[in-house]
């Protein structure tokens, strides 16, 4: 079974591309992954893996004129061969006038998020664990889904005086439950420690929910009010995020936040937040440029405050405070993007917010959604595996899935109960964020499906 | 490297493996991105390992490392995989069958005239500074030039006897122009969005994609789409630039035509399809113009190999004839449940990941004219280019979808250009209202180098030939 590596075997490898004769500054990114991850459909497993890969990514930068190169082949020979390819990329472009240069030495959060059971499991106690899951699912139903543990050590060295590295684990569990007349339910938990999932209670919540979701009617589409699920809501924080609040979109003004600090965009109890050392996050604290991972108040009490930031973009900003530590490994043209998102605690109970309805959508999840206009955050996508009519306080039943166009900080301020629990919530295409279920008094739902 | 495949093969064999195959791979990569005439971005990346995929008890296993110049991590890695099969049969279920496959010894190579990693990067740099430069000078607030270079080299082994080596060539570049007015903003692209237009070649191809040439355009058409109006919300004709037919094939004919989502082995990530196993010469997937293959044969595709990443020889199958759904799109391992052989779709993102059912060059077939005469031939009606967002249901049944530009048809002829445009549909529906579809002369082989299936995710690098196609009664416009 692979294992960790090491800082000090990674300061050795490193060592053979700082010290690259011609260049102003150099800097390694390594990364080091493995992990397994065992899937199953209808009730079976069909698909198990496990791998492992290293990379050595070194920048390289003359004058402001900056390569970068990357390869898996982790020996000091290997950076070497990465570093001279980067020079080389070097050589031939103009200077950046937003260079930045390197990360300094700063010292950055120590949070141990590495567990080694967890980086060791096998595939036999995931397939214990699929077993204990499958077994929840009722006569007729099928499960599918997968069970993932994943183990990973970041380091970041640069010439200029930083060394960071740090492990870290994760791990998850995701399932549908189908079975006849359309039924259909969704649950998941992600978590830093594979000790942390109950594979039997995740099988049982997506069991029941696809019980209850036997025989979906139509409805018609339209404006509704609806209770989201955290993984619902870690859909619209996701695009948010990817829309809204990195730093590049935000000062060249494409950002749905450009021009807008200090303006109130959100319901005055909606606070959202990165923070790579919060409680319950999963993920290091340090960045891909080497730079601490700061906490940033994005929008708070309903306000926006601010965006994150690299030291590309920090530059382009003006910020005498610098990166915010939210870069990604480079070259990086998009710019600084928010990996650890939270979004405040409220004080309702699910079912609060389902009495508290007098007319509404339960929505379990979204669905492939993507965005339509970025300027007035409004995305599109479906929802899946669980969509309820709550009728007078109470679900009245299944309905058929709804297409939703919708913008986001429109829903945001439109939003009047939240969530006490918050739940780590993984989003297709973005990592998982830490939020709560939202009860949202307007939402357009623009089209429906057949199921 | 071949050795080093059959070695894992052997090494499977030795730890119990009742089948097995294995590939070495190397994928390297070059892009660049200049933006206002400055290099925002250059790399290159270089990755190697083996995957070792075997069959024990019935059961998949799959392991993959990088140290492949290990033999011990090798057999290491062939063994683990025997051990994940093993774990996966202590659930009960129906073994893994696999429809026969003659083992081939063969070596091929994507055509190319110029090798696109030996072109001198102050060439690439130059070009891209000429483009984003001219972008510029027609008013764009951002105008970004981005080249995109791949090759993979796959040597497979199998149990069976196989030994296959492939290089597979790929050349991409295009140019965006972004322009920023009061809360508004608006992109044009050229010739694809989302970096441009990639095929199976060499170098050769950047050369014709006219990224120079075209860049004024691009800049002045995205400066004008800010004072453009809004696309009007409207149930109308509707006619799709061949750019965009590309995306709307991929997610509501490609992707729904997989056995395996079919079968319900995607089912907890993407989702399954609105098709059953039996629905083949039984459904009408849209009008008689509608005709759609898959063809892993295809010059210039994405999708084009001499084999599968399980051995199976490309072919070229119909899946959509004359608008009635004929056939899936399968594997080894599910092609047996509609009664065929496997017709060569595996392909795996590389030696980390088990291969899965992956389109290869999913195509319109063309008809007859042009898109200027499809366009003379509509008295009212919606023109759009160049998708900008997609989404679609788990189903593949509901989508919907974004585009950079419309443009009103009116009495035969383009009229007012309108900004943010979208529509939606139902796919049979949308494919049952097809009354044109353009010819060869506007027939073009696309490339989607970002299709993400699978968990752990997979992406792979897929074609879709598309001419301009017009349809009836679609909604148009759909706002928040």
């Amino acid at each position: 079974m692979p294992g960790i590596i090491g800082r000090d075997r990674f300061r050795e490898v490193a060592d053979a591309a700082l010290e690259l004769p011609g260049a102003d500054d150099v800097e390694v990114l390594f990364l080091h992954e493995w992990g397994g991850l065992t899937r199953f459909a209808n009730s079976e497993i069909h698909q198990s893996t496990s791998r492992e890969d290293t990379a050595l990514r070194v920048r390289v930068a003359i004058g402001g004129r900056v390569g970068v190169a990357q390869a898996n082949d982790f020996s000091p020979a290997g950076a070497v061969v990465a570093a001279r390819s980067a020079k080389e990329m070097a050589d031939v472009v103009a200077p950046d006038p937003l260079w930045a240069g390197l990360a300094g030495p700063a010292s950055f959060a120590d949070v141990d998020r590495f567990d080694e059971d967890t980086a060791q499991i096998s595939p036999g106690q995931r397939a214990d664990s699929v077993g204990g899951l499958i077994a929840q699912v009722p006569e007729g139903y099928r499960a599918a889904g997968a069970y993932e543990t994943q183990a990973m050590e970041v380091g970041v060295a640069t010439s200029t005086g930083q060394t960071c590295w740090g492990p870290m684990t994760q791990a998850s569990i995701t399932t549908v439950v189908t079975g006849d007349e359309q039924a259909s339910g969704f649950a998941e938990r992600f978590a830093g420690t594979a000790g942390e999932l109950d594979a039997v209670a995740i099988g049982a919540t997506a069991a029941g929910k696809a019980v209850d979701s036997r025989s979906p009617r139509a409805l018609d589409p339209g404006t509704y009010a609806v209770v989201l699920e955290p993984n619902a809501v870690a859909t619209l924080v996701g695009f948010l995020a990817f829309i809204g609040f990195g730093g590049r979109d935000y000062i060249e003004g494409r950002s749905c936040f450009s021009g807008r600090a200090g303006e109130k965009v959100a319901d005055e109890t909606v606070s959202i937040w990165d923070d790579a050392s919060g409680d319950g996050m999963l993920g290091l604290t340090f960045d891909f440029e080497g730079e601490p991972r700061s906490r940033v108040d994005l929008i708070r009490d309903g306000v926006f405050v601010d965006t994150v930031y690299d030291r590309r973009t920090a530059k382009q900003a003006g910020r005498t405070d610098g990166s915010t530590g939210h870069g990604l490994p480079s070259p990086n043209p998009q710019g600084p993007f928010p990996l650890h998102l939270f979004m405040g605690a409220g004080d309702a109970s699910l079912g609060d917010m389902v009495a508290a309805t007098e007319r509404g959508l339960l929505v379990t999840r979204f669905h492939y959604a993507n965005v339509v206009n970025p300027m007035e955050s409004s995305i599109t996508g479906m929802t899946r595996d669980g969509t309820f009519l709550i009728e007078n306080g109470e679900i009245a039943g299944p309905v058929r899935n709804f297409r939703f166009t919708q913008s986001i900080l429109g829903a945001l301020s439109a939003v009047s109960m939240i969530g006490r629990d918050s739940e780590l919530a993984s989003e297709f295409f973005f990592s998982a964020s830490r939020v709560p279920a939202l009860k949202i008094e307007s939402f357009n739902f623009s089209g429906a499906s057949d199921h | 490297m071949l050795d080093i495949a059959q070695a894992a093969v052997e090494a499977a064999r030795r730890a119990g493996a009742d089948a097995a195959d294995a590939r070495v791979g190397t994928d390297e990569t070059e892009s660049l991105t200049v933006r206002n005439q400055v290099m925002e971005g250059i790399d290159r990346s270089t990755s190697t390992g083996i995957g070792v995929r075997v069959l024990k008890n019935g059961r998949w296993g799959f392991a993959a490392t990088s140290r492949v110049e290990d033999d011990a991590e090798v057999a290491r890695t062939a063994e683990l995989a025997v051990e994940i099969a093993r774990a996966a049969a202590r659930l009960p279920g129906d073994p893994v069958r696999l429809t026969p496959v003659e083992p081939a010894t063969d070596s091929w190579r994507s055509p190319f005239a110029e090798d696109p990693f030996t072109v001198p990067l102050e060439e690439k740099v130059a070009l891209l500074m000429e483009a984003t430069h001219k972008m510029q000078a027609a008013g764009a607030t951002f105008a970004e030039g981005m080249l995109d270079l791949f090759r993979r080299s796959t040597w497979f082994a199998s149990s069976d006897g196989a030994a296959i080596e492939q290089v597979v060539t790929l050349s991409g570049g295009g140019i965006q122009a972004t322009a920023v007015g009061e809360d508004d903003m608006q992109r044009r692209s050229w010739p694809d969005a989302f970096r441009g237009h990639v095929r199976a070649a060499g170098y050769e191809h950047i050369r014709t994609i006219g990224l120079v040439e075209e860049a004024a355009r691009v800049g002045r058409e995205a400066v004008e789409l800010l004072s453009a109006p809004e696309c009007p919300s409207e149930v109308t004709t509707l006619i799709l630039d061949a750019n965009q037919m590309q995306l709307q094939i991929h997610e509501s004919v490609g992707h729904p035509t997989e056995l395996d989502r079919v079968l319900g082995m995607e089912e907890s990530y993407a989702g399954s399809s609105w098709l059953k196993p039996g629905d083949r010469g039984k459904v009408r997937y849209g009008s008689p113009l509608v005709s759609i293959i898959a063809d892993a044969t295809l010059a210039g595709g994405l999708g084009t190999f001499a084999y599968d990443d399980e051995g199976v020889p490309a072919q070229s199958i119909p899946l959509v004839v004359d608008g009635m759904f004929e056939n899936f799109q399968t594997s080894r391992e599910t092609a047996h449940v509609v009664g065929q052989s496997s017709n060569g779709t595996m392909r795996a993102d590389g030696w980390s990941h088990l291969p899965l059912i992956r389109m290869t060059n999913v195509s319109i077939e063309p008809r007859d004219g042009s898109l200027a005469e499809i366009i003379a031939d509509t008295p009212a009606g919606i023109f759009m280019s160049a998708n900008t967002s997609w989404s679609i249901d788990d189903h593949r049944i509901n989508f919907q979808f974004g585009c950079e530009a419309a443009w009103r048809v009116r009495d035969g002829k383009l009229a007012e250009l309108y900004k943010n445009p979208n529509y939606t549909g139902i796919t049979p529906e949308f494919w049952g209202s097809c009354d044109a579809v353009a010819g060869r002369e506007d027939w073009t082989v696309f490339g989607t180098p970002n299709c993400g299936k699978g968990q752990p995710g997979q992406v792979a690098r897929v074609g879709h030939g598309a001419s301009p196609a017009r349809f009836q009664g679609v909604q148009v416009g759909v706002r928040g």
